[in-house]
Parts: structure tokens; sequence; C-alpha cells
């Protein structure tokens, strides 16, 4: 075994998770988080065009390696076989996992969808109903957003992060934003910290209540979407009044903070949405139409979601005690207890009640952090820490991991691997077995973009 | 559930939306040729309590095939363009087509050249175009009312 392998062996051997692969001129680097939310970044260098896999050390590397061999002519020996991701090859076979036996057929979905939802292509495999395997090629949306950022400096870079997304915008900002700060050598004061984790629980806010909507609508409860839908709007107007941005583009910058707002408004809203969400949360319990679709589909088992390297509210739904907010030293976290549920079975019903739990942790963090007027800020300067930057944050999906490696105060190389991108794997595995018709209300309750998978 | 009506037919009044002052209805496919998730997440709430696009007659349908209007969202990426392309030769004539939000304007795109083929306008013959990241589920609503004249 080489030197990187065992040292990556090493690190997942005592406890670190895999948090990412890019490659990068030359080397390839992986990212692993250690139990106490450090990073730690290991590299081996190119040869010949090659490298050696670690897939077979965790699978949760699978997508990055496909990604790095597709866009950076990487190979991975030992990843077999190492199929497309982003490059969309006509050949079925190449990018299809065979799947052979009577009766077996395929059903090829998207990527244009029914209903207003992003681009993408799911091919199953399906006897009868029954899911037997589902292939997930993503990618429509690729823009080369990572490889476009090369060569702006540190602050126009954020544009590139921000625009990846429009329902991480935050999460995927202040990750980068972080992540440029230690190249830089700047450190948020307790301001900036609070105005970030302001911004970061105002997104998870309408994300949650917007994602509680999309399960009552894969389960065709109108009433309960458009509920859900309109307290999501009204914390979508919050937003706009506050920052003036439906999705607070704009709020986060490199170096510090410029947001200022008055919190009397936002305190008095966000307790009046709090207020009608439980009541709306305590019909849908109560509905029985409802609640008998959720449990026990769409299982991902904690040994599974580890294996894969799960991340966010569908981790924590299946067990695992994992929030980048917990160790979130940079941010206004302070206290912050994950929530892992009772029944931690890993179903639809499951993930719909983790996000339910966590809306009210962010209505009681907004409480205790909404107790001044936000103002602007700039960071502390402090010794910088090398060319490279790297920070995970907690989106509404997940840890988002930045990596940025900077030359000269500019962007040499970007990595933004999101919790979507990070679940999509799982979503691909909790499919299999169960019925076709499932298959929306299953992905309604991950809740995934594809542009930041995309980027 | 009850509770759950009741509150929205309460919504529904305090909301007091105006009722559209003529019948006309469009049949909406949406297609996202690359947007970064804002366009989409208005375009749904359009549909919900707060603007009810829905009493103007419009409606977001499954195919292109019994379409009026092709509504395009993002900048047109490579690998949407023959999607993009096929959806709307799959509508039946006399069809429309909206470049919906700044990407798909091409106003302040980012990304790879080779990865883009360019905005709605350099694919498809453009009707209609709202600005906006992401336009808001008002400027959607009189967008659409627009056009549908």
């Amino acid at each position: 075994m080489s030197e990187y392998r065992s040292r990556v062996a090493v690190a997942l051997g005592s406890g670190a998770r895999f948090a990412g692969l890019h490659a990068s001129g030359g080397v390839v680097r992986t990212a692993l988080v250690e139990p106490g939310g450090r990073l730690q970044i290991e590299h081996t260098a190119v040869e010949d065009g090659r490298v050696e896999s670690i897939v077979d050390l965790t699978a949760a590397a699978n997508w990055d390696e496909r990604e790095a061999a597709d866009l950076y002519g990487v190979r991975f020996d030992g990843h077999e076989p190492l199929r497309p991701l982003a490059v969309h090859d006509l050949d079925l076979r190449s990018w299809t996992v065979p799947v052979r036996g009577g009766d077996a057929y395929q059903i090829a979905v998207g990527p244009i969808h029914a209903g207003v939802i992003e681009s993408g292509h799911f091919r199953f495999h399906v006897v009868g109903d029954r899911i037997l395997h589902l292939d997930a090629r993503l990618f429509y949306k690729h823009r080369g957003l990572e490889r476009a950022a090369e060569g702006h400096t540190l602050e126009a870079g954020l544009a590139y992060v921000a625009r990846a997304c429009g329902a991480c915008a935050v999460t995927n900002a202040v990750a980068y934003a972080q992540a440029c700060e230690q190249v830089l050598g700047r450190r948020p004061t307790a301001e900036v910290a609070r105005a970030r984790t302001i911004l970061l629980e105002l997104e998870r806010l309408w994300s949650h209540l917007n994602d509680i909507a999309a399960v009552c609508a894969g389960v065709g409860l109108a009433a309960g979407a458009m509920e859900f839908t309109a307290l999501a709007e009204r914390a979508r107007r919050l937003n706009a009044r506050l920052t003036g941005h439906r999705f607070l583009f704009g709020s986060v910058a490199v170096g510090g903070s410029s947001v200022a707002f008055e919190v009397d408004e936002a305190r008095d809203e966000l307790a009046s949405i709090r207020a009608e969400s439980e009541r709306a949360w305590r019909e849908l319990l109560f509905n029985a139409s409802f609640s008998d679709r959720l449990p026990d589909i769409g299982v991902v088992l904690r040994e599974d979601a580890i294996a894969l390297g799960a991340v966010g509210p569908a981790a924590r739904a299946s067990g695992l005690a994992e929030d980048a907010r917990a160790t979130a030293g940079l941010l206004a976290y302070d206290g912050f207890e994950t929530i892992v549920p009772r029944r931690a079975a890993g179903d639809v019903q499951a993930r719909l009640e983790q996000r339910a739990l966590e809306v009210q942790q962010t209505f009681d963090l907004l409480a205790s952090l909404l107790d001044a007027p936000v103002t602007p800020s700039e960071c502390e300067r402090t010794e910088p820490a090398g060319p490279i930057g790297a920070a995970r944050i907690e989106s509404p999906r997940g840890a988002t991991l930045c990596i940025v490696e900077s030359a000269n105060g500019h962007v040499d190389r970007l990595r933004l691997r999101t919790g979507s991108y990070a679940n999509w794997p799982v979503v691909a595995h909790a499919a299999a077995g169960n019925l076709l018709p499932d298959f929306p209300l299953i992905n309604k309750s991950f809740e995934l973009c594809y542009a930041c998978a995309d980027r | 559930m009850l509770t759950l009506l009741k509150d929205l037919r309460r919504l529904r009044r305090s909301l007091a939306l105006p009722a559209p002052d003529r019948p006309r209805s469009l049949a909406v496919r949406h297609v996202d040729a690359g947007s970064c998730n804002g366009c989409e997440h208005e375009l749904t709430f359009a549909s919900g309590p707060h603007y009810d696009l829905q009493r103007f007659g419009f409606s977001i349908v499954a195919s292109p095939r019994h379409a009026d209007v092709l509504l395009v969202t993002g900048v047109v990426t490579t690998r949407m363009h023959a999607p993009l392309l096929a959806a709307y030769n799959a509508m039946p004539e006399p069809r429309r087509v909206v470049a919906f939000g700044d990407c798909a304007l091409g106003c302040g795109v980012l990304g790879l050249t080779s990865e883009l083929v360019g905005p709605v306008e350099d694919v498809l013959p453009v009707d209609l175009r709202v600005p906006g990241c992401p336009p808001t589920p008002a400027a959607i609503a009189a967008a659409l009312v627009e056009l549908a004249g």
C-alpha cells in the first residue's frame, strides 16, 4: 500500500470520515474530517496520469474519483469499472450497472421532469414495479464554475460558488469565505460569526419548511404542501426585508460582513411563523392517509449511511450523530447539540421528522442570535495559513466542503463539494428495493439540489 | 386536515388576491437548461397561496405535447442543448418561448465557455424576457398575464 493510501486508511480507521477528493495540477487531494471537525488533507502525485484509488477504503469517494477522471483526465488504479460521471457518453453500457435476468427492464426518466424540477436523468432497472437498481446521471447543468473561477481574485471568486446553487447560496459562500480567510490571514470577529450564523439559519429555515412541503406534495397532500409553501414564502419575504434578497444573495463577503438590520421585526415574524408551523406540523402528524405513506420506504441503514458518506438531515435520520455546526469554531454555534431522532429508522418518515425537529432548533438558534441589531464588521488580521484554505459548513442538505488553492491572491483551484453531491449516491442506494411509484417521495425526502452537485 | 384547509381559506381571505379581469389560460412547460435552482424555487412558489398563479388560468403541465409556452430557466449548457430542442420540437403550434431569469437572458452568466451554449435566444426564438435573479413570483405572474394578452 502506498504512503498516501495508508495515511487515508489510518485516518479512516481512527474515526475520520471522507470529506472530498479532487484533482489539482498534478496532484490528487483527499480531505478527511476528524471527529472533532478538524480537516486533514492528504495528497498524492499523479504519475503517468494515474493515482491509486481509495474507493475500496471509502465508497464515498466514488463520485469524486469519477469526476476527477472525467474533468481532469486522472485514472484511478483499482477503481474498476471507472464509469463516466460528467462525460455524457451515449453508450448506455459505459455508465450503467449491468442488470441481467428474466423480466428486468429499464425505465428512463429525465433529464426533463414532469414538474418544476431541475434537470437530471434517472435510469431505473426494474422488475415489474420493483426497483432493482438506479443509475443517476447528473451534470446536465454542469457550467464549469470551479474551472471558470480560476485566475480570478479571491474576492471575485465568491460569485462562482454563490451562483452554484440558489438554495444553498449562503452555505456555499460562507464555506468559500472561510477558506479564503485562512489563506489571507483573516479571522472572523464575533459579530461576523454571528451575522453569518444568522444568515445560515435563515437559509435553513426556508429550505426545511420548503422540504416539508415537498414531502407533502410527494404524497399528494395538497393542503399540507400549500400550508408549508406559505410558511416558506413568509420566511423568504423576511429574508428580503432583512437583506434585500429573498434567497439572501450577496449577503456574505470575504473578509467581513456588511449586512446590517434591526432584529425586532424579525423576532416577531419568526415567532409567528414558528407558532403556525408547529400547528401545521401537528395536523400532518394526525393525518393518517399522509403518515401511512412514510414509514419503511427508502430505508438507509446506519452502516450504509456511513459507508456511502451520507451527510446532513438524511444521515442523522439514519442515526449518525454528525452535524458540522457542532464543531464550527468560526461561527456562533456555541453549545450546539446535534439532534438525532429517537426513531432513527433512515426511512422517509425519519428524514421528514428530522427536518421538523431541526426547524425547531433553527427557531431556537435564531431567537437567541437575534438579541441585538446586526452590524457590519471586518475580520481581524491573523497569520495566513498557507496557500490552501478549507472549510466545511452544514447546509440544509448536509456538510459542504470548500477548498481554495490560491496563488498570489488569486484562485488557482476551487473545489466545492456540497451536501447534495455527497448524498446523491445515497438517494440511488435508498431507491433500490422500493416500488417505482415511491421514488418521487423517496427523492423528495432528501430534496437535494442538482445545481450544486453539477456546478 | 380540516384545520389545514381552514387555515388556507383564512390565508386566502386575508390576502384577497384580485380575480383576473379576463378569461384566458396558458399551459406552461418548464425546462431547466442550466439554472442555479433559484428560478425553480420561485416558479414553484408562484403556485403557492400568496400568488396563486392558477387563478389566471396558468398551469404547469407535465408534457410539452400540450403546452402553449416553453419557459426556460438558466443559461443553456452543452448537455441540456439537445433535450431543450427536443422539448421545443414536441410542442404544438402556436408556441411561445419565455426566457426566464438573468441567466436565460445571458446577463451576468458565470461558467466555462466550453460547457455553455449561450443564452436561450441563441437556441430558440424568444417571445418574452423575464429579468431577475431570480424573478420574484409576483414578476412571474405579471409576465405570464402579459403573454396571455
